[in-house]
């Protein structure tokens, strides 16, 4: 190899890896301690074990929860109710469920000024459905794939994928509820998640994934995860 | 007979011949006037078109007349067109009810509030964590709006007016409650259109 094209080739491998640099780079640990801390909170070692083990996750939204830990630590409220709220988060962390929408919930909340409690009550319905829904797909044959690894079974979709459906899927019935609908009319659940999935569908969700999921879930199966949820 | 006699015979006859013609020379000038209007050669138009396409010189100069003049009021009313065109751009706002698509299917996203008596409008939503984007009422017409750029998804949103929420945007395509209160939603993206 001439050193010319040695040249080029350290040139084009710098490029990549300064490319490469702010997509993988991560919001450090200690951060989230210091943020933690000015609330401040009694359990951060455990919410901190929560957290870091979501910092490995490749879709985690650390950046939104570090902001609203900020901004809850801003917040005129009693701290332990403050750490309630941020505790339902890092529990979901945990179970490994996707946080998107609970922390958008959180920050549509402080905005609304609404209650801790109340706060605390909406976010824990939420982050119940992402389970039970998650538990409904894996029940009904749909599952994840683990992050990097490839899958060529329809029924099993990149994580990504399957969290996106956990999400809307979750949204869809938690605003149903919200809106003041009973869960024992599993088909008006089943039209308004229909309908949401179908509004979605090709745009940030995959048509083949909806089509599995439409066809495998059922109205009496919205109205057992809508009952578990406002249990 | 004298001289004398025979000119004054020659006038009388004369004048006696110009009074009975004088009825037919009266307008005589006109009729010959008419007459050569009448018999002046025309040139009708399949004519004119034959010596404008003839190759003399004289019609190749008129060709070329014609061709330059076409194409000078051409070239005038595009110039005039697209000045217009430009300033118009220049001039409005970059705001527009048809949404601005990017190429990584990112869409300039129109919220509208009318709010005539207002100080102060915002849009929160989940695209900015629910914290404030200020709309913008330049001309005071109580009109507020804000263009923001979106990807594709699914959107929740609602009005600041002075401080008071406005959760049900006429615009938006569903309403959820959420906390109680109404929050609009705006799904960006379905088919590459914004719905």
């Amino acid at each position: 190899m001439t050193p010319r094209k040695h040249c080029v080739l350290v040139m084009m491998a710098s490029l990549i890896v300064t490319m490469a640099l702010p997509s993988t780079a991560q919001i450090p640990l200690h951060e989230f301690e210091q943020a933690l801390h000015s609330i401040p909170v009694a359990q951060v070692d455990s919410m901190l074990g929560a957290i870091e083990l979501g910092l490995n996750q490749p879709d985690f939204p650390a950046e939104s929860l570090l902001r609203l830990i900020d901004r809850m630590a801003r917040r005129p409220a009693p701290a332990i109710e403050r750490e309630a709220v941020l505790v339902v988060i890092t529990q979901a962390i945990e179970e490994g469920l996707p946080i998107e929408g609970m922390v958008d919930k959180a920050f549509e909340g402080l905005a609304r000024n609404v209650p801790m409690a109340q706060l605390e009550d909406g976010l824990r319905q939420l982050r119940t459905l992402l389970a039970e829904v998650r538990d409904l797909l894996y029940a009904r044959g749909v599952f994840s794939a683990a992050p990097g690894t490839q899958s060529a079974v329809a029924n099993v979709l990149p994580n990504t994928r399957f969290n996106l459906l956990v999400v809307h899927i979750s949204e869809a019935i938690d605003d149903y509820l919200s809106g003041g609908g009973s869960p024992f009319e599993g088909h008006l659940l089943y039209q308004e998640v229909h309908e949401r999935l179908v509004q979605l569908e090709g745009v940030i969700l995959d048509s083949e994934d909806v089509a599995l999921v439409l066809e495998r879930i059922d109205p009496s199966d919205l109205t057992q995860v809508a009952l578990t949820a406002v249990s | 007979m004298t001289t004398d006699r025979l000119e004054d015979l020659l006038r009388s006859t004369l004048r006696a011949e110009a009074k009975a013609a004088e009825d037919r020379i009266a307008d005589l000038e006109e009729r010959v006037l008419l007459e050569i209007e009448e018999r002046r050669p025309r040139l009708l138009w399949h004519e004119w078109l034959r010596q404008l396409l003839a190759p003399t010189a004289s019609s190749r100069f008129g060709q070329l007349v014609v061709v330059g003049a076409t194409a000078a009021i051409f070239l005038f009313v595009g110039i005039g067109i697209s000045s217009n065109l430009l300033r118009h751009d220049d001039a409005a706002p970059k705001l527009s009810l048809q949404p601005v698509r990017f190429a990584d299917g990112t869409q300039e996203v129109l919220f509208v509030l009318p709010a005539l008596n207002a100080e102060n409008v915002a849009v929160v939503g989940n695209f900015n964590s629910w914290e404030e984007t200020a709309l913008s009422d330049q001309d005071g017409d109580g009109i507020w709006t804000a263009s923001i750029p979106l990807p594709p998804g699914r959107y929740e949103y609602a009005f600041l007016i002075d401080g008071r929420w406005w959760g049900q945007d006429p615009q938006a395509d569903d309403w959820v409650q959420s906390f109680g209160q109404f929050s609009s939603v705006r799904y960006i993206g379905r088919g590459g259109e914004d719905v």
